[in-house]
């Protein structure tokens, strides 16, 4: 996801949905990882309040909170059918990672075919590289190549990232790849893309290649906005929240 | 200046640490950083930390790495600039990966080499030495290696929890180098490499070096574990001898 879901306060629920149908699991376990932010508890309660009155088993892993927590975070890991990574740092996400050996439990978990999903820094990190405000200004940085190509995100929303990164494409500082904007998601299954969706219409996803020139050629992919059956959100007079409380109270484990 | 355990984060209206450590820079209003790397950046301990350092008696400001876009532009330069450099507690795995990616490590150990005092508890002390046995925000008890700057080992809350105690004394018998335990309320206070002092913002505060015996045999490894001399702030300061307190 370029941006949106449940962290940034996207009251469109559609993107976080999306993630879930995925598993194809009637009650999927989902995890949910905030490294990029320093593990704040104000995302943790943001993810039960989202995700807690779906059919689906929700947990979280805090990287510094294990001793609280007392799990082994790489068992919890590959115990999970979709793991949902939070934005933020990228750069200090991923040394955090290191030390922890999540790097390598993320690389396990996608190849058993465990989804992975994430938003901003949680997406960049999937690819060869992105665009970090990690160091303050905007910049090239790596990621862990599961995926072939670059990502830039919150192409809307920070448009500052959009210079750096065409000029590090253009330049070859990153391979060739996509800018999302807030609400957009591609869907790769392996290393393919199969599909981009969104959660409000007109949001984009764009295909960033060198032109050979010292430039860039920009192509808009064309996308899906997710449709009631696979996002059916609450009515619109009330928030998500209180709606996914009703839907709490009243028992239900039903999508919608 | 390690602490056991203690400082604005754990003994909220006790400032004998704190007022100590600000005392060393021997500067009349200090320029305090305050790096809570170990805590994610926690927002409520930084805000603390301004309530315990306020800008009538020092130069406040804090260092974060999960908003580099914001505060502090260079972080070296910053850092080289302080008189005291004050170091949050929380996860210490997480603390030195995070600091390493933004070169931290290096910028504390220039900026220690030029005199800036170092403090903090917990993970705040820890990271200071050469290796230490974490447990508390780690999960299940390891030895981590931390910067180094003392070529010791470390643990901290050693009284207070029975568990790290143990771990440090099996981790010392396995090997890892010699060192110190600080209590809550302990700290220790190095000059260069050298334990110079232990001062305590508690009258029971404690602290010991824990070293191999070096008359065990090849199959029992003996622990010597020696308690040092404790000089209470809160009472009125009775001078020590260069010394005195190690062998106390």
């Amino acid at each position: 996801m370029g941006g949106g879901g449940f962290t940034m306060y996207e009251r469109a629920s559609a993107l976080d949905r999306f993630v879930l149908t995925l598993t194809e699991k009637p009650f999927p376990k989902i995890c949910f990882l905030p490294t990029a932010s320093g593990d704040p508890r104000e995302q943790v309660t943001r993810f039960y309040e989202r995700f807690g009155a779906w059919p689906c088993e929700t947990s979280t892993i805090s990287l510094f909170h294990l001793g609280r927590d007392r799990i082994d975070p790489i068992e919890r890991l590959l115990a999970q059918d979709a793991i949902y990574v939070g934005g933020g740092s990228m750069r200090n996400m991923l040394a955090i990672w290191r030390e922890h050996g999540i790097d390598t439990a993320m690389r396990t978990a996608w190849e058993r075919g465990i989804v992975l999903a994430g938003l901003s820094a949680g997406a960049m990190c999937w690819f060869e590289g992105g665009i970090s405000m990690s160091g303050g200004a905007p910049e090239p940085v790596a990621g862990l190549g599961f995926i072939p190509g670059s990502l830039s995100v919150h192409l809307d929303g920070e448009v500052e990232r959009l210079p750096t990164f065409r000029s590090a494409v253009a330049t070859g500082a990153l391979p060739p790849g996509y800018a999302a904007d807030d609400g957009a998601a591609m869907l790769f299954r392996g290393t393919e893309l199969s599909d981009c969706v969104v959660s409000h219409p007109g949001a984009r996803v764009v295909r960033i290649t060198p032109d050979g020139q010292g430039a860039v050629d920009e192509q808009d992919l064309p996308t899906r906005l997710l449709s009631r059956a696979e996002s059916t959100g609450p009515s619109r007079t009330e928030s998500d929240g209180v709606a996914e409380l009703r839907a709490l109270r009243a028992g239900r484990r039903r999508w919608d | 200046m390690a602490f056991g355990g203690g400082g604005f984060s754990m003994e909220w209206g006790n400032t004998l640490l704190d007022d100590h450590v600000l005392a060393l820079t021997g500067i009349e209003r200090p320029r305090v950083c305050f790096l809570p790397t170990a805590s994610g950046d926690a927002d409520h301990y930084v805000v603390r930390f301004y309530r315990a350092f306020p800008a009538s008696r020092c130069e406040p400001s804090h260092i974060s790495l999960f908003r580099r876009e914001t505060g502090v532009g260079d972080p070296r330069a910053h850092l080289l600039a302080q008189d005291l450099v004050y170091v949050g507690g929380g996860s210490l795995v997480s603390l030195l990966g995070t600091w390493r990616a933004h070169g931290i490590d290096l910028a504390l150990r220039e900026a220690w080499e030029a005199g800036v005092v170092l403090c903090g508890g917990s993970a705040g002390s820890l990271c200071w030495f050469a290796d230490s046995v974490s447990a508390f925000h780690e999960g299940p008890a390891r030895c981590i290696e931390g910067l180094g700057f003392l070529p010791w080992s470390n643990a901290v809350h050693y009284e207070e929890e029975a568990a790290r105690r143990s771990a440090f004394h099996e981790a010392i018998a396995a090997g890892m180098v010699p060192g110190y335990g600080a209590s809550d309320g302990a700290a220790l206070h190095f000059v260069g490499q050298e334990l110079a002092e232990v001062v305590s913002s508690r009258p029971g505060a404690s602290a010991v070096h824990v070293s191999r015996d070096a008359d065990s045999g090849p199959t029992e490894v003996g622990i010597i574990e020696r308690e040092l001399g404790v000089r209470y702030l809160g009472a009125t300061p009775v001078p020590l001898r260069e010394g005195e307190a190690i062998a106390a």
